[in-house]
């Protein structure tokens, strides 16, 4: 073995060696931005949170405090009693879940037939289904309202759930999604006698979970959020949700507590949080698959 | 293909089945008459908070003192939200008897509303002389009593106790005119060594329109002509104040330059001298300071005090039924009752709306209790109203950005104010082509 090989060894081990702790700083840094950067998104919650137990004389203090000199849990027990959140929970989760089951259920059903089926004025549906995502819910808002005043559903579950069954947006996702599968399988499956509902409902849903745990995500979160319609179109406090619940603290002239309005903000946001956490492996799968390539 | 049309009629089917069972609602406006003549009442009030707390308390107090008559009230969101629910209840005929609103008369023009003359004509036992004649003009719009006040506000100067004593000014006496006050701003602001100022002297809260009109009519200039066909305020008397206005900020530099947002927050972490707000925030600033907070009232400009006032009014919605009607009526005079009228005072930061309330002993037992309320009360002799015209919001919006530019430096005032006439004056004539006579 010549003096030259084995220099040429020596480099490379070196050369290796150097490598890898190129790559570890690397993997240092990018951690240090990734941590940076879930900090910052998570300011606003710890701070919701650290805000939910002050005494009002010490939301505004300046310097601000990152840990309460009192904590004042009873901030939370004020909360739950200014209105009644039991009713406004239950009436939430009713509205979301029922939205959620709709939605997904009209929206699959409605992909399918645009991805899977031939029908006259297919393209011209498709894109009507597509320009009502493209209205604000602001301009439907007396419309929708006549409709159900019309229907004798205000003050309704109905009013808060039927208007929101069906989801453009959703339409267009699933059926992008649908369409990624191929189409062999559905020649290969209707060879063996599978009907079109069976194929829907064993092979296209199973494969497409990850869209259809966004989709759910989406719509849950959608409604839960919602505060205009719910406004609009509920009159008596039995009927109303959590995101109303919420304005009961805030008064526009100045009076507003805020360590209390932050408790009933971290217990309306809880529920969320929650879901997505229960979904995240779900959900994190379909951001890396969401691929929009034959539009 | 088949089954999934199965499937989407049944669905269809299941929820109008669903709909059967909804709850019937009277037609003709809201509320109802049971077979004894017994009346339910539905008001919607636009207040949270603990002023909110308040309007439960006297709906409370007047189901209690009214056997006959049952008023189930329901918050509808703020002024903004709770009207845009009125004018869809207009839409879909589902109002309901009395609705508590900001900028209520404006409703007038809707057609949903009764004029107040309808009841005061078979009714003498209420005497609309008491009440102080700016709240009146408040709610009147194209020469009509549209709605009747409630909840009144006028703006005020709060300032920091400490702060002054740390000044070397005396925390007992504010300033009284906007002379005193740019000297009082100056000695409150503070600078670090390298210049930049980590206290300010003066700030407004975020509805700046409100202070500057204040300014406007203290100094003599009109906002809007009697026909309310066109803005007045590009006048030299409104132009001067938004001048000093424009000088606390850029020349003097005692106000923060458009940092109205924050002005509340920072006067209650003690980075602020002097607050100019609302009356109604006094008691909610109150609980929140860890200082000492004063209050005196605005600043008068040559001599001449001026506070235009603002807040909610009530309405009463037409409805078929007269027993729904006069319940209505009972229910408003109660709410604007001398007693309603102490109780809201002394629960909020509201000011009573009667011409001689600061002789009442209730009145100034409230001040006794609480000093902070003296300046608010104080004021009401001093009350007037801006007329109610229907491009209103557009003129304060158009206000607020006069004074974002002259803030910022892109325009002077004259400028900035002309601007702001012009796009009122456009707003009137194309937007609302309703002239009034």
């Amino acid at each position: 073995m010549s003096s030259l090989t084995m220099a040429d060894a020596a480099l490379k081990r070196k050369r290796v060696a150097r490598k890898r702790l190129v790559n570890g700083a690397q993997n240092g840094v990018w951690f240090l931005v990734v941590c940076a950067l879930a900090f910052a998104v998570m300011l606003p919650f710890i701070w919701m949170i650290v805000t939910s137990l002050k005494s009002p004389t010490e939301v505004f203090a300046y310097p601000p405090t990152w840990i309460p000199k009192e904590f004042q849990w009873s901030n939370y027990v004020e909360m739950w009693n200014k209105a009644p959140f039991g009713r406004y929970f239950m009436n939430s989760a009713i509205v979301a879940i029922c939205v959620t089951i709709g939605q997904l259920t009209s929206c699959v059903l409605a992909a399918f037939a645009f991805a899977r089926m031939e029908f006259k004025g297919k393209n011209v549906m498709f894109m009507i289904f597509l320009s009502t995502t493209m209205i604000s819910s602001q301009v439907t808002l007396v419309p929708t309202y006549l409709v159900m005043r019309t229907l004798n559903w205000i003050d309704s579950y109905q009013a808060l759930i039927v208007p929101f069954l069906a989801n453009g947006f959703g339409v267009f996702m699933l059926r992008q999604s649908f369409r990624t599968i191929p189409k062999e399988l559905e020649e290969a499956a209707k060879l063996d006698g599978c009907s079109r509902f069976r194929f829907l409902w064993q092979i296209l849903i199973p494969l497409s979970k990850p869209i259809l745990a966004s989709q759910a995500l989406f719509a849950f979160m959608g409604n839960w959020n919602s505060y205009q319609w719910p406004l609009i179109i509920t009159n008596q406090d039995s009927m109303r949700t959590l995101q109303i619940g919420l304005r009961y603290f805030v008064s526009g002239e100045g009076s507003t507590q805020w360590g209390i309005y932050m408790a009933a903000a971290l217990v309306v946001t809880l529920p969320v949080i929650i879901i997505y956490f229960l979904v995240q492996k779900t959900f994190v799968e379909s951001m890396a698959s969401t691929g929009l390539k034959d539009i | 293909m088949k089954k999934s049309i199965l499937i989407l009629v049944i669905i269809v089917l299941l929820l109008s089945a669903c709909g059967g069972g909804g709850s019937e609602t009277s037609s003709g406006g809201g509320g109802s008459v049971d077979a004894d003549g017994n009346v339910t009442l539905d008001f919607w009030y636009a207040l949270g908070g603990d002023s909110g707390k308040a309007i439960e308390d006297l709906v409370n107090q007047f189901n209690e003192s009214h056997p006959n008559i049952k008023v189930v009230g329901t918050y509808q969101g703020n002024y903004t939200t709770a009207m845009a629910k009125v004018y869809s209840a207009i839409t879909g005929n589902t109002l309901p008897n009395v609705a508590q609103l900001g900028a209520a008369p404006l409703l007038g023009s809707s057609g949903a509303v009764l004029p107040v003359k309808d009841f005061l004509a078979t009714d003498t036992s209420f005497d609309l002389e008491k009440i102080h004649p700016a709240f009146l003009q408040y709610n009147t719009a194209a020469g009509e009593l549209w709605s009747l006040p409630f909840n009144n506000s006028v703006p005020i100067l709060l300032y920091n106790k400490e702060l002054f004593v740390a000044a070397g000014l005396d925390p007992e006496d504010p300033p009284e005119d906007i002379d005193e006050l740019l000297e009082y701003a100056k000695a409150l602001t503070v600078k670090d060594s390298n210049g930049v100022v980590t206290q300010y002297g003066l700030n407004t809260k975020d509805d700046t329109h409100w202070y500057l009109s204040t300014l406007f009519l203290e100094n003599g200039a009109q906002i809007v002509s009697e026909d309310e066909s066109e803005m007045l305020y590009n006048s030299p008397e409104a132009v001067a104040m938004l001048q000093t206005w424009s000088d606390w900020v850029n020349v003097d530099q005692v106000m923060p330059r458009n940092q109205h947002a924050e002005a509340q927050s920072d006067f209650l972490a003690g980075k602020l001298g002097m607050l100019m707000g609302s009356t109604s925030g006094v008691s909610g600033i109150q609980k929140d300071a860890a200082f000492r907070v004063g209050s005196a009232m605005f600043p008068m400009v040559n001599g001449v005090r001026k506070v235009p006032v603002g807040g909610g009014s009530l309405v009463i919605f037409k409805n078929d039924n007269e027993l729904i009607r006069n319940a209505s009526w009972e229910f408003v005079k109660f709410l604007i009752s001398e007693q309603s009228s102490i109780y809201l005072t002394s629960q909020t930061g509201y000011i009573p709306i009667y011409k001689d309330a600061l002789d009442w002993p209730e009145i100034e037992s409230i001040i006794e209790d609480n000093p902070l309320r003296l300046a608010a009360i104080n004021s009401l002799p001093y009350a007037v109203a801006i007329p109610v015209f229907s491009a209103l919001g557009n003129s304060d919006l158009a206000l607020q950005n006069a004074i974002e530019k002259v803030e910022l430096g892109s325009a002077d005032p004259q400028t900035a104010l002309d601007e702001a006439k012009t796009s009122v004056d456009h707003a009137i004539k194309t937007q609302f082509s309703t002239p009034s006579p």
